[in-house]
Order: structure tokens, then C-alpha cells, then sequence
């Protein structure tokens, strides 16, 4: 009975984990674009460079990278492309999922006070960390693939920004309810992100990988999304695969995603 | 489980207004509220997947039949845990019902926690804008009642500074300011009549009563029965999650505090008797000095023969020239604070004067006054001019001493005349 009328909801819900957030997105511009800049205040409150502090970070990390790897390790990638850009490109994307899987965890408990003592639309917190992550992370992504690849790489850049924000948004919804009911996630989840980084070919180029190993990155949603990302970008190899997977599994998990954030809003407003 | 049903209307154009006035603003038809109680967050997770049960239900409102009409102020009443705060949050839109039919016509602004929603290290106007946001309105809506915010809250270029560097009266005064800029249809106010230091706490007062003379609907939750009895034109009395009682303000109140005296008779105290608005660090006025005397001759106490003395009390105070004319009331207490009786100069017609400083002085006579055997306390309220808001207050206990010949102790407090009769 429960299987068939969840067999009924499902494409309902799926329409509506896509568009129901982007409706909101837009409706409520006003209030996304305030508390993103609370969110920026309360990250870098007291600090010398203010808002400056969320581009500096990341582009610290990314130059410890590349000391690391194209000065100290002198890694070469086979063929035509430029480790560096190729490194450059992927940890960038790698560093917008990490932000947003790892706020959207805690986003419901952070925010608590906005909506436990006023009628707050919900909905606009699981979008909270994509929103921001995009925005910062998306503005360094821009900048440095203009500096790699040049200022006719800005449109494939976006559309990674856009397809990154698109693939993320299930699991924002996902993860933000999950992550309130169930808070051992939020103690595993760096080590799930860390074990991400080594089995997706960001440091490496799949083909660098021993042959009996190659196969199994077709279990890692992430390792396609860095093949479209570098096939967007620089041209690189691509396979319908690489687009097959990740879309299915997108479209599998916006109603599920969708309908268990809608259930646990009663709750949420609840537990006090 | 009846499916619950809420219905809320945010926005009213101006037919719609027109029909609002004659509909009710909150109707709710056999509403019920019960919250559920997990044993981890898991449970709850795994309730939420799979639509199985896996709660215990803990009842906060059950059987709630009510209509509010535009224009009308209902209070709340009854003790801690009896449900006020949960219906206060169901006509907030906060909670759903679980079941019953719940519907709100209006905007609603509810005073529920001041400023707890307030972001530490943003601006007073960062946080404002926000607030304002959440609470619905669109950037030129707040644009422009930013000015009348900031005027209202009185905090001066501190508006400009993060909220982190605010006294806890600065931040209540934004917040009141903010929640009752946005014009609601609805105004909702759970103990929030005392917000800040003395004189904002007055300013807020007067904007909740003009709210009233304006015709707004306001749900009023409040231990203090004296600022219910004042303000309310009906009165809800929940107990346990039920309705008691609901109808005209004094018959409800009067029932209400009888069971409120039962109880404290029976638990030996009166810790469940309504206290007056919070303290003040700034009192717009305040008592000087309270004296008792009894044909002339003052004393702590004063000793007086039941039935032959003139009791006096005198009040010295000051009231802050720029506002009206206070009110004085005093009353007399068992040493069980138990109320005998009392005067309110208001009530009695009496204008109170003061000099052009703002200080002034009254005396209360009570002559022959009738108290039997025993100790009683002295309380004196300086009240606004309508007799609303508490500016100060002075307990002075066991200021009468009351002796009358023969035995009394046991028959009561007071001697009303009487007369005996032998057909």
C-alpha cells in the first residue's frame, strides 16, 4: 500500500525537487541575498580581510596543491593537457561539492533560531549552502579558468558552475535533513569527503590509474562529473556513460530528496 | 487522525479587506496539538522514511473550538504548561495542527521571543532588513519603514553597529520595533508588554494599545490578569491543553483566579499568582517613599484598634514630567498575601497632581477601617494614566498591626456590619 502510494508521488516530487527550490530561489531573492550575507559576516566577523577570507582560503589550498604536486612531485600528465590546469580545474569543483555536502549537514541546526520563532520558508535552507558555495567557489572557478585556458573558457566554465549547482541540489535537500536527524553523519562525512578526494581523478587522470582499478570508477558519481567538467573545459575524452550515470542518479534522487525534506518540515519546526 | 488543515492569507487586497472585517480573522475548529516524543532523532528519521509510526504523543491543545473577530482583543490564560504558547504558535503559523482546522486571515506579527533571531555580528539595520524579510515584506516596503523602525527603537548610530555590541533592552527594543513595523492584520504577544528599560517599555505599551484602538486583532498571553483584565474583550482559559473557559473578561478572569486561590490555599503559597511587568533599570517614574499612619501618629507598623482608626497612606513619587499624570494604587495583604482590599485613584475619578519637577504626593485614607486581628501588608502601585503599565512598586510588609478586643482569629479578616436578630 505505503510502495504504491510512493510509486504515485515519486514523479510528482521529482518535478517538484527541481523546480520548487528554483521557484523559491527566485521568490524569495530578497531574503536568499540577506541571509547570504549573514552567512559571509558570521564566517569572517573580526578578521583582517573580511569577506576576502572565503576566496583567500581556497586559493591558499590550491597553491599548497600546486607546490606540492607541479613543484615538489613535478607530476606530468600523458598527452597534450597541462597538469596544472587539469589539477586546478578539478580541486576547484572538488572544493564547491566539499562545501556544499559538508554545510548542508548542519544547515538545519545552525539556523534554527530563523525559523523555530518565525514563520521562515524553509525551503530556502538546504539552497543556503549551494547558493553560497557557488557564489564564492563559482567566482574563484571563473577567474582561475579565465587565467588557464583564457577569457573564451568563461561560458564552459559557467555552464560547469550551473551543471555542478544542478547535479548538488538533490543532495543539498538530502543531506540537510539527514544530517539534522541523523548527526553521526556529520562526524564520518569529512573521511567520506577526504577518501572522495584519492578515488576521483583529481590528482591523476583516469588512465593513470592501474587498468584493474579503472573499472571501478564507474561507482563514482564524482569521477563522471570530473569527466564532463575536463571534457566542458578542456576538451578531454568523454564517454555516454559520463553522462548517463550522474543524470540517472540526479533524477533518482530529486523526488526522494524532495519528498523527505517536505515530511520532515513538521518535525523540524517541532524539535525544539 | 483527521487530516489538519491550515489555511493562512498573507496578503489582502482591498475587497478582501473589506470582507475580512466582517469574517473572522482566526477560526479554529476542534484544533489539536500534539507533539511527538522520540526516543533518539533517529526514530524520527526512520518515522519520517518510512510513515511508520514510532512516537509516543504528548498533548499540548486538545478540542480547541475558537473564533476571533477583526477588531477584537482575546487573552490568554492559565498556568505553565497549559497550552498558551503552543496556540499562540499555531496561530503564528509556526507549528501545524494535528488535527482540526486552523485558519488565519491576515498577516500575523507575533511577539514571541524578542530578538532571538537576531545575528550577533551583523548591523542593527542588516538584521532589520532581514527580519523584515522573513516577516515578508519587499525591499521597497522596508525601505520604507526603515526610518520609522529606527525612530522607534531609539538606539541612535548604534542601528549602524553590529547587534553584539547592543544592551539586552537595545536589542528588545529593536526587535519590538521591527515586529510591530509591518503593519499585521494579527498581533500576537506572549509577555512582552515590559520590553527594555522603563521608558521603552511604556513607548511599546502605548503602540500594542494602539493597536488596539485601531482595530487590529491581538491574541494577548499573559500571567499578569491585571493587564489581561485591562486590555481583553473576551478571555480564553486553557488548563491541561483544554479550554475551560471562554467568554466576557471578567466573568472568565474571576473563575480563573478563584481556581488560582484554590490552588494556592491548598499548596500553602502563591507561587502561580500573577507577578507585574519584569523590573525596570530606567522607571520613567518611581515610588519615593510609602508611610502608614493611623489617626496621625506614623510607625512600622502601625497598631490600630479594628473598627476605630482612620488608616493613611501616604506615597511620595516621582513621574518623569514629559509624561501624563500617574496613577496610584495601593492594596492591603494578609501576611499569606491573600488581597483584602484596595484602591485604584483612576478607578475612583481622582486626578493625581505633581509639580512641575514631576514629583507629587498622595494619601490613601481608610477610615474606621474594618480588619479583624491580625498582621497586614501594604503594596503600592505607581501605574501609567491609564493604569496599565507598572512604573514601580513598594511591599511594605507587615506594616499593620491590627488588635480589637475579644477573640477574632479564625472567622476571617474583615468586619463587615452586621447584625444580630432572635425572632
Amino acid at each position: 500500500m505505503r510502495a504504491r502510494a510512493l510509486a504515485t508521488a515519486l514523479p510528482r516530487a521529482t518535478a517538484d525537487g527541481l523546480i520548487r527550490p528554483l521557484a523559491a530561489l527566485w521568490q524569495q531573492r530578497l531574503l536568499l541575498a540577506l541571509l547570504l550575507r549573514r552567512e559571509i559576516v558570521g564566517r569572517t566577523s573580526g578578521t583582517l580581510f573580511r569577506a576576502g577570507w572565503l576566496l583567500i582560503g581556497p586559493a591558499l589550498q590550491v597553491l599548497a596543491f600546486w607546490f606540492l604536486l607541479d613543484v615538489v612531485l613535478r607530476v606530468r600528465l600523458p598527452g597534450h593537457v597541462v597538469f596544472l590546469d587539469y589539477f586546478l580545474l578539478g580541486i576547484l569543483a572538488w572544493f564547491l561539492v566539499v562545501e556544499v555536502l559538508q554545510r548542508a549537514l548542519g544547515i538545519f541546526a545552525e539556523q534554527a533560531a530563523l525559523y523555530q520563532r518565525g514563520d521562515f520558508p524553509l525551503v530556502l535552507l538546504p539552497l543556503l549552502p549551494l547558493v553560497m558555495a557557488t557564489l564564492v567557489h563559482g567566482t574563484l572557478y571563473l577567474v582561475v579558468s579565465t587565467l588557464l585556458l583564457g577569457i573564451g573558457a568563461l561560458p564552459a566554465a559557467a555552464a560547469v558552475l550551473g551543471l555542478l549547482f544542478l547535479l548538488l541540489l538533490p543532495a543539498s535537500y538530502l543531506l540537510a535533513v539527514l544530517g539534522h536527524f541523523l548527526r553521526d553523519l556529520r562526524q564520518l562525512l569529512p573521511f567520506l569527503l577526504t577518501m572522495g578526494l584519492y578515488v576521483t581523478p583529481i590528482l591523476y587522470t583516469p588512465d593513470m590509474l592501474p587498468a584493474p582499478l579503472r573499472p571501478w570508477l564507474i561507482l563514482n558519481p564524482f569521477a563522471d562529473i570530473m569527466a564532463l567538467i575536463h571534457h566542458l573545459l578542456q576538451d578531454m575524452p568523454v564517454t555516454i556513460g559520463n553522462w548517463l550515470r550522474p543524470l540517472t542518479l540526479w533524477l533518482a534522487l530529486l523526488g526522494p530528496a524532495w519528498l523527505l525534506f517536505r515530511r520532515s518540515e513538521p518535525h523540524l519546526r517541532e524539535t525544539l | 487522525m483527521n487530516a489538519p488543515a491550515v489555511q493562512t492569507h498573507s496578503t489582502f487586497d482591498a475587497s478582501e479587506a473589506a470582507a475580512a472585517c466582517r469574517a473572522p480573522v482566526l477560526r479554529l475548529s476542534a484544533v489539536a496539538k500534539r507533539y511527538r516524543m522520540y526516543r533518539s532523532d533517529l526514530d524520527r528519521l526512520l518515522e519520517i522514511v518510512t510513515g511508520r509510526p514510532r512516537h509516543q504523543d504528548v498533548t499540548a491543545l486538545s478540542g480547541i473550538d475558537l473564533t476571533v473577530g477583526h477588531g477584537e482583543v482575546l487573552g490568554i490564560v492559565g498556568r505553565n504548561g497549559a497550552g498558551k504558547s503552543t496556540l499562540l504558535k499555531l496561530a503564528a503559523g509556526l507549528i501545524p495542527p494535528s488535527s482540526g482546522e486552523l485558519t488565519v486571515n491576515g498577516r500575523v506579527a507575533a511577539i514571541l521571543e524578542l530578538g532571538a533571531a537576531f545575528h550577533p555580528d551583523m548591523s542593527g539595520r542588516e538584521n532589520v532588513y532581514l527580519q523584515a524579510a522573513i516577516a515578508g515584506l519587499e525591499r521597497p516596503e522596508i525601505d520604507a519603514v526603515f526610518a520609522e523602525i529606527a525612530a522607534f527603537a531609539d538606539i541612535g548610530h548604534f542601528i549602524e553597529r553590529p547587534v553584539k555590541t547592543y544592551s539586552s533592552g537595545m536589542s528588545a527594543r529593536l526587535a519590538f520595533a521591527v515586529a510591530t513595523a509591518i503593519d499585521p492584520h494579527i498581533l500576537i504577544i506572549d509577555e512582552a508588554l515590559s520590553v527594555g528599560d522603563g521608558a521603552f517599555a511604556r513607548k511599546s505599551f502605548d503602540r500594542i494599545m494602539a493597536f488596539r484602538d485601531a482595530g487590529k486583532t491581538i491574541l494577548f498571553c499573559s500571567h499578569s490578569l491585571y493587564h489581561v483584565e485591562a486590555m481583553c474583550d473576551r478571555v480564553l482559559w486553557l488548563h491541561q491543553g483544554r479550554a475551560i473557559a471562554l467568554g466576557a473578561t471578567e466573568e472568565v478572569l474571576r473563575e480563573y483566579q478563584a481556581a488560582l486561590d484554590r490552588l494556592a490555599i491548598a499548596a500553602g503559597c502563591m507561587d502561580d499568582r500573577p507577578e507585574p511587568a519584569p523590573g525596570e533599570t530606567q522607571p520613567p517614574g518611581r515610588l519615593v517613599s510609602v508611610e502608614a499612619s493611623v489617626d496621625g501618629v506614623r510607625g512600622a507598623p502601625v497598631r490600630l484598634r479594628s473598627g476605630e482608626a482612620c488608616l493613611s497612606i501616604h506615597a511620595r513619587f516621582w513621574v518623569d514630567p514629559k509624561l501624563s499624570a500617574p496613577t496610584l494604587g495601593v492594596g492591603i495583604q494578609t501576611v499569606a498575601q491573600q488581597p483584602i482590599c484596595g484602591a485604584i485613584s483612576l478607578h475612583d475619578g481622582v486626578q493625581v497632581h505633581r509639580d512641575p519637577s514631576g514629583f507629587g504626593q498622595v494619601t490613601l485614607r481608610f477610615p474606621n477601617i474594618p480588619l479583624l486581628k491580625g498582621l497586614y501588608s501594604m503594596h503600592v502601585y505607581l501605574l501609567c494614566e491609564r493604569a496599565l503599565h507598572i512604573y514601580d512598586r513598594v511591599v511594605v510588609e507587615r506594616a499593620v498591626d491590627v488588635d480589637q478586643p475579644g477573640l477574632s482569629l479564625g472567622i476571617g479578616v474583615i468586619s463587615v456590619p452586621h447584625r444580630w436578630s432572635q425572632d
